[in-house]
Order: structure tokens, then sequence, then C-alpha cells
């Protein structure tokens, strides 16, 4: 059976499953802009449903391998092979390769943390303080 | 779950193909909360939204647009404490950040143009997918 292109699966996943909210955010520092404030990343409900479920969402490898397909040429994202089901912890590691960029998670060779998944009630909800934010070392 | 396979749609009086309708669809939108500890509200073909700092996002695809000729439609406003024409907020591209196929930076400013978080942010993007 053919399994199609990814967004007629997560379209067609979006009908039939209840979004799941993540109980993590990650929060990373750019070290390219050491000067910005810490940054969060928010999984999509939708996209934690169709990882939680399986046989939706491509390998990871396809994404990083995309990375370097120069705009406009074919992209091996949308066609590949779905993925079975993932934890939810696994489906974050999956949205950190995929979404946050790999100086950040994969080459960066200083002392300081830089990324942590943490659960979301420990990400400040004031933004009074927004721009002190930086990662507990 | 049953599939309808037809090529064209006709009204009565006018045909059209069917790619006509899925081409034209939002291949991708978000509605986000943008204040305080941001959530994703509802969505279609987004992975995660990042937070960059106040009144900075990344959206993030699930499934990459074919190139960067994609047309974004953008929308922020408040949800209390505002009446119409007392804030001007917007949400928007900035203008010297380059489009990617696989994400799309946004930015909302009040009306002096510092950026500020807004409560309910919404994008829709139309284009062709990879």
């Amino acid at each position: 059976m053919t399994h199609g292109h990814l967004w007629d699966r997560l379209a067609e996943a979006k009908t039939r499953l209840d979004p799941v909210q993540s109980k993590y955010r990650v929060l990373f520092e750019d070290p390219a802009t050491p000067d910005e404030p810490a940054k969060v990343l928010v999984p999509d409900p939708n996209f934690m449903a169709a990882a939680l479920e399986g046989d939706i969402l491509p390998p990871i490898e396809t994404y990083q391998r995309d990375r370097s397909v120069p705009d406009g040429q074919p992209k091996e994202h949308p066609y590949a092979e779905p993925i079975g089901a993932m934890t939810e912890e696994e489906a974050i590691e999956y949205l950190v390769q995929k979404d946050i960029d790999p100086s950040v998670w994969r080459d960066y060779q200083g002392n300081r943390t830089i990324l942590k998944i943490v659960p979301v009630e420990m990400v400040p909800s004031d933004r009074s303080f927004r721009n002190a934010w930086r990662i507990v070392q | 779950m049953s599939t309808l396979e037809v090529s064209n749609l006709n009204d009565g009086t006018t045909t059209v193909a069917t790619t006509f309708v899925t081409n034209g669809s939002a291949k991708a939108w978000v509605n986000w909360t943008g204040t305080g500890t941001v959530a994703i509200k509802d969505s279609l073909n987004t992975s995660s939204i990042t937070d960059d700092g106040t009144g900075i996002y990344t959206i993030n695809y699930s499934s990459s647009f074919a190139n960067i000729g994609y047309a974004l439609s953008l929308a922020g406003k408040e949800t209390s404490g505002s009446t119409h024409g007392s804030n001007v907020d917007r949400l928007f591209h900035p203008s010297r950040v380059p489009y990617e196929t696989g994400l799309t930076k946004v930015t909302s400013v009040n009306l002096t143009g510092a950026t500020r978080d807004l409560e309910d942010c919404t994008s829709a993007t139309h284009g062709d997918l990879a």
C-alpha cells in the first residue's frame, strides 16, 4: 500500500486524532547570538498526536538530509516511508533534531549547557524579565 | 475511511478541476497564544513554534514547502483591554529575514515599532508543497 504524501497523512490524522499538549518545552540558546534571550520550542499538539500514533511522520534522517537540498529541488521527507509510534520523550527528541539548528544540539563544542528539555511549568510565564532568561548551568 | 476519486467538480454551470480546490487550500496554518508561556491552540502541518524572544516567533512546518514563493497571511490581536483604533499592533514577516521552505519567522510590534507579545496570533500559508 502506498503511504502517499506526508501532508495527506497529517490532514487525515487531524480528522481522527485528539491533539496532545506536551508536558515538555525545549529551552535553548543560539551560540551564534549569545546576547539574545533563551528560546523556547513549543511542540504542536497535532504533531505530537501524529508522533504518538505512528505511521504518519517520516524518519528524522530525511529532514536532516533535506537541509542540504537546494530550494526548489525535490525533498525526501514528504514521500519517505513513515516510522512507527514514538513515546512523548522520543517525539521531543525528534523535534529537537528537526526544528532546532544542528549548531545547537549537535555541533556546539563549548562548555556551557545551551539546550535543556524541561517540564512546561518550569518555563516562567511572567515576561517582565523575558530578555534576562538564561539556561541555568 | 472511504475515498472519493473525482477529477472535476461541477455546480451545474461551472466545472473546475479538483486540483483547483486542493491547490487553493492553505497548506499550513496555526493559531497560538503569544503571551506568557506560548501555547498552540490549533494547527495544520505545523510541528512547533519557537518563542525566540519578546514578539518574535518561528513557525516550523511538518511538511516543507517546495520553494520560498509561498504566500503568508498573518493576524494578531489583543483579546482584552483594547478597543478598535486604540492600539495598532501588527504581526508580520520581518523584511530583512529571508523566507525558508521549512519555517517562517514572524514578529509582532506595537504602534512605535517595538516588539511586543500578542495574545492571539494566527498564520496561514498558501503555496506548493515539496
